[in-house]
């Protein structure tokens, strides 16, 4: 700035630079943290101004000024060079063997099964997870058992305040925490566990991070309003997405079935996710997401030491079990997560330049994302 | 002692002058007294309902201006001698009910006693209420001491019996609330029974021939004007400058002409009676010089009238030249004081005087500044309306869709202010919230997407929302009202309402419930604490997403002054040092920062809040708004 003037860091900036951007992710992250932001109806409200320079609201947001290097080296000891999806110590196909995680399950039920496994095993004596209200609202949970668990299964489509559960507690003795979450959150997770601000968050706590796989999420306010529209008004019971390459979103909602292309509701996917560079959620422990041509199965990323120690116990103790990865399925899934960095970075070239987006990266990254990414059929 | 009730004729008493009007009043005889409250006329009737009973008289707080009228016309109806009181805004409500008034005119003596309250120090508005008089072709009076306070309200009885028409007095700020002496006179023995000749009726119509009368009226009480021991001159025979005053400027023109020590040179003609004019008084008083200035509270009101006599006379007048609030020589706005006195009347002979420096006035300021911290309009320590202000703002923040709150006259017109964080968008009369409810809340159908709501308190509402409450269901407008009951009038002194219980002079009365009126109303009611924040955030949101219709949410809470005299406080507050974040990121100091209830303190060294104990009320919204809970409460 050069006049001495202190760069805000605060709630002011993210105001500016996230609200004002619409790149709120509503991951959550900033939530339960002071009295000036609340969430409400798919959004982060501000309240009040705080004029603090410096904030945590700002500092784990995972839209603002991130040193994408930086936290992988912080976390990984290793930078991004595995540009395509991150970090792998292995890939693999898995399932979970007892049928009450598959039935609900979006694919192999796997998230479900290695949380309860978890939870069983004494990894973690809590989980956040996220489960939906009536109105298809997600939210944030701690659960300690199985039948939580299962009510959190499935998926919204919809992105919800996630990590609002983690700081609002409460928290108590020497509990450890599991965290299953959106790439957005897997990332503000990691910025909170390498922040420098003081912690009064339980950052400290969380020993586990499933990451879910994820190509972008829809906005509760907007997205809502449409469906009440098309479906009169009535309360939707159910919503699911078909497959490729039929894509079609399937709600009930009174004693009807509606089907809908997903192109409809492309408009209401929310702004952040079009700078989303990030599909696996590549900051997690293990990242899980579907494979595509298999249904019922779970592609499985380990990434870290606890991600794959996890995994080992759980296949040990025949809670899952695991296939490999066909090479076509780990070449497709490459290429996707890249196609999502290349998107997100073209985004962010459209609206106003890479190097004035929400992290930087070294230029080399970004020219190879760019040229290994040209390829790839969209 | 009730010095205002004792029959001590020739003793003097220190009275306040809205006591003195009381006095006045008790030594013409008077029955029946009516008001509704507002500074700066509240004291007249809540000192007349002190001696009620001893008395006998029929003190009354009405549910409004009008029906107060209403009730003292009555009295004087039946041969009574009726009081009512007001402020200038109450006028305004009176006003329908008195332009017929005029026209049917009045048995037992009628004086109807309006303060008006320069500078609106504690109105919505500025206003000159003497112009109802001239609308009226009503007698007015104005006093300008404490003395004449007393005697004109005395006279103006006997006035209005002789005329057959209502007296106006007008007060203003300085004249009601200040205190002087006054000397008793004898009380009455004994009064008239009431009884309504029902042998003619009282209406205004046919309006004509009823206009012809009022007009012979009034010029009676012009030539009775003229005698008036309340108007003179004071000065020299052909002054330089005559100064044309009444009321409170009468005081400071004199003081002025004192301290100026220009008595030799400067004449002042001081009018108690401003409506209708003294005519041939003021021509003969003019002669004395051709240059005039007026000096009045709040509107040229003299000055024009005083101007229409000269045009109408001025072939043997000669050429004059008028100074006031036309010539800009006195400020056409605000309240006058001695200092704008001295100021006009220096620049107008050519003085040049200054009573204290004008950087002296600057160096008080800075000096003072140091030393008091500067306290913008606020709520006092647990003040329900603040805890409501805080539940309304989070409720519209988080609804977000801009709606915007409504509102009136109350204490809760302080939500306009910081301590109601902004809230309130609109203040106009008693009631306008709700009915300004009623226009914006049909608007919806031309594509207003904000959420309306209305706020009103207990007495504002029988005073003048139930109407509007009437127009919205019947109407079918879409809004929120808040009925802010806290179980008094709490702006002008705690006057019982409806609402309460009891009556002016203390006795027990029916309670006319809220819920019940809305009820009937057609409104879906419900009710909350505002002490209970997240209870009353939750009801507001449930209640904003809420489609059509009228909803009312009552607020209720009794105002924290009013507990405070019967019951203990309900919570003793602490803040725990060790959890206070202070300014640290989580906190920033929600509570001294934000929330600023005045029993809280901020200690700058230790960057930590305290409770102040001296103010704290113990009310416990601030440990409900703590993030880190640090502020405790427990039940006292």
């Amino acid at each position: 700035m050069g006049t001495g003037e202190k760069v805000n860091r605060g709630l002011k900036a993210l105001e500016e630079k996230v609200f004002g951007r619409n790149l709120c992710a509503f991951c959550g992250a900033c939530l339960s943290l002071c009295p000036y932001l609340r969430s409400w109806k798919g959004r982060v409200v501000k309240l009040d101004d705080c004029n603090l320079e410096e904030g945590r609201c700002f500092a784990y947001c995972p839209r603002t000024e991130i040193d994408l290097d930086g936290l992988y080296q912080g976390l990984f000891k290793k930078s991004d060079e595995e540009i395509e999806m991150g970090p792998i110590k292995k890939i693999m196909m898995a399932r979970a063997k007892n049928p009450i995680f598959t039935k609900k399950a979006q694919t192999g039920g796997v998230v479900s099964a290695l949380m309860d496994f978890a939870l069983r095993e004494k990894i973690i004596q809590a989980g956040i997870l996220t489960p939906r209200d009536g109105d298809l609202l997600p939210h944030g949970r701690i659960i300690k058992g199985r039948k939580e668990i299962l009510r959190c299964a499935g998926s919204s489509y919809v992105s919800g305040p996630t990590l609002e559960a983690l700081n609002r507690g409460p928290w108590k003795g020497e509990d450890r925490i599991g965290v299953v979450g959106l790439p957005c959150q897997v990332l503000a997770l990691a910025r909170m566990k390498t922040s420098k601000l003081e912690k009064k968050t339980p950052i400290d706590r969380v020993s586990l991070v499933i990451g879910l796989f994820c190509t972008w999420a829809l906005d509760y306010g907007p997205f809502t309003a449409f469906l009440c529209e098309r479906m009169g008004g009535h309360s939707i019971k159910k919503l699911n997405i078909t497959p490729p390459p039929e894509r079609m979103l399937e709600a009930t909602a009174g004693n009807e079935s509606y089907r809908i292309p997903v192109d409809d509701i492309r408009p209401f996917i929310r702004p952040s996710c079009q700078v989303c560079l990030d599909m696996t959620a590549e900051l997690s422990d293990i990242s899980v997401g579907t494979v595509e041509g298999k249904e019922g199965w779970n592609t499985v990323v380990i990434r870290t030491a606890v991600g794959g120690s996890l995994l080992k116990r759980a296949k040990d103790a025949g809670v899952i079990e695991t296939r490999p990865l066909p090479k076509a399925n780990l070449n497709h899934l490459k290429d996707a997560s890249l196609l999502k960095k290349r998107r997100a970075l073209d985004a962010l070239d459209e609206k106003g330049g890479i190097e004035k987006a929400y992290f930087s990266l070294t230029a080399n990254l970004i020219k190879r994302i760019l040229s290994e990414a040209k390829g790839i059929k969209t | 002692m009730k010095s205002i009730a004792q029959n001590a004729p020739g003793k003097t008493v220190l009275l306040m002058g809205n006591e003195a009007i009381a006095r006045g009043a008790i030594e013409a005889g008077v029955r029946v007294c009516a008001a509704y409250p507002g500074n700066p006329s509240s004291e007249i009737i809540g000192t007349l309902a002190k001696v009620a009973e001893e008395m006998n008289l029929h003190v009354e707080w009405s549910v409004n201006e009008k029906v107060a009228l209403e009730v003292a016309a009555a009295a004087s109806f039946a041969g009574l001698r009726g009081l009512c009181a007001m402020k200038q805004n109450g006028l305004n409500v009176a006003s329908d009910f008195l332009l017929n008034l005029n026209l049917t005119g009045c048995r037992g003596g009628l004086v109807l006693v309006v303060a008006d309250d320069p500078a609106g120090v504690s109105s919505s508005n500025e206003e000159d209420s003497r112009i109802f008089a001239k609308m009226g072709d009503l007698p007015l009076m104005e006093p300008a001491n404490f003395q004449e306070a007393k005697e004109m309200t005395k006279w103006a009885f006997k006035i209005s019996e002789e005329l057959g028409l209502p007296v106006l007095i007008r007060s203003v700020t300085r004249v009601s609330h200040a205190r002087g002496n006054v000397l008793l006179d004898e009380l009455p023995q004994s009064s008239p029974k009431p009884r309504f000749d029902s042998s003619r009726a009282l209406t205004a119509f046919p309006a004509l021939p009823n206009h012809k009368i009022l007009h012979e009226r009034f010029n009676r009480a012009k030539k009775v004007f003229e005698e008036s021991a309340f108007n003179f001159y004071r000065g020299p025979e052909k002054p330089e400058l005559m100064v044309v005053t009444c009321g409170s400027g009468w005081m400071y023109s004199l003081e002025t002409a004192i301290n100026l020590n220009v008595q030799d040179r400067v004449g002042i003609l001081k009018l108690g009676t401003t409506w209708p004019l003294p005519e041939n008084l003021i021509i003969k008083h003019l002669k004395r010089t051709d240059r005039i200035l007026f000096i009045e509270e709040v509107d040229p009101f003299l000055e024009n009238n005083v101007k229409e006599i000269y045009a109408q006379n001025c072939l043997g007048l000669g050429l004059k030249a008028f100074f006031g609030k036309t010539s800009k020589h006195v400020p056409d706005v605000g309240e006058l004081n001695p200092e704008i006195v001295n100021h006009a009347i220096q620049n107008l002979i050519n003085i040049s005087y200054e009573p204290r420096p004008t950087e002296y006035a600057l160096r008080v300021h800075e000096a003072a500044a140091e030393l008091v911290p500067a306290r913008p309009l606020g709520f006092c320590a647990g003040c329900p309306h603040r805890a409501t202000y805080w539940a309304i703002k989070v409720a519209l923040t988080l609804d977000g869709r801009d709606g915007f709150v409504l509102g009136d006259i109350g204490c809760y017109s302080l939500g306009m202010g910081p301590s109601g964080f902004g809230q309130m968008k609109t203040l106009h009369a008693m009631g306008s919230g709700t009915g300004l409810a009623c226009g914006l809340g049909q608007l919806d159908r031309f594509g207003l997407e904000q959420p309306v709501i209305a706020v009103c308190g207990d007495s504002t509402f029988y005073h003048a929302a139930m109407p509007a409450l009437a127009n919205a269901y019947y109407n079918g407008a879409n809004f929120l009202l808040l009925l802010l009951d806290n179980s008094a009038t709490a702006m002008t002194g705690f006057q019982p309402h409806p609402g309460t219980g009891s009556t002016a002079t203390g006795k027990e009365a029916p309670v006319i419930d809220l819920k019940a009126i809305c009820k009937v109303f057609g409104a879906r009611v419900e009710i909350v604490d505002p002490f209970d924040v997240t209870a009353t955030v939750e009801i507001l949101l449930k209640l904003l997403q809420e489609e059509k219709g009228v909803k009312v949410l009552i607020l209720k809470r009794e105002c924290a002054l009013v507990s405070a005299k019967h019951q203990k406080r309900l919570y003793e507050v602490e803040v725990d040092q060790k959890r206070c974040l202070g300014e640290t990121c989580g906190c920033n100091r929600l509570c001294t920062r934000i929330f600023k209830c005045p029993g809280l303190m901020w200690d700058e060294s230790a960057g930590k809040a305290h409770i102040d104990e001296a103010i704290c009320t113990g009310c416990g919204v601030c440990a409900e708004i703590c993030p880190a809970s640090a502020i405790r409460k427990e039940a006292a």
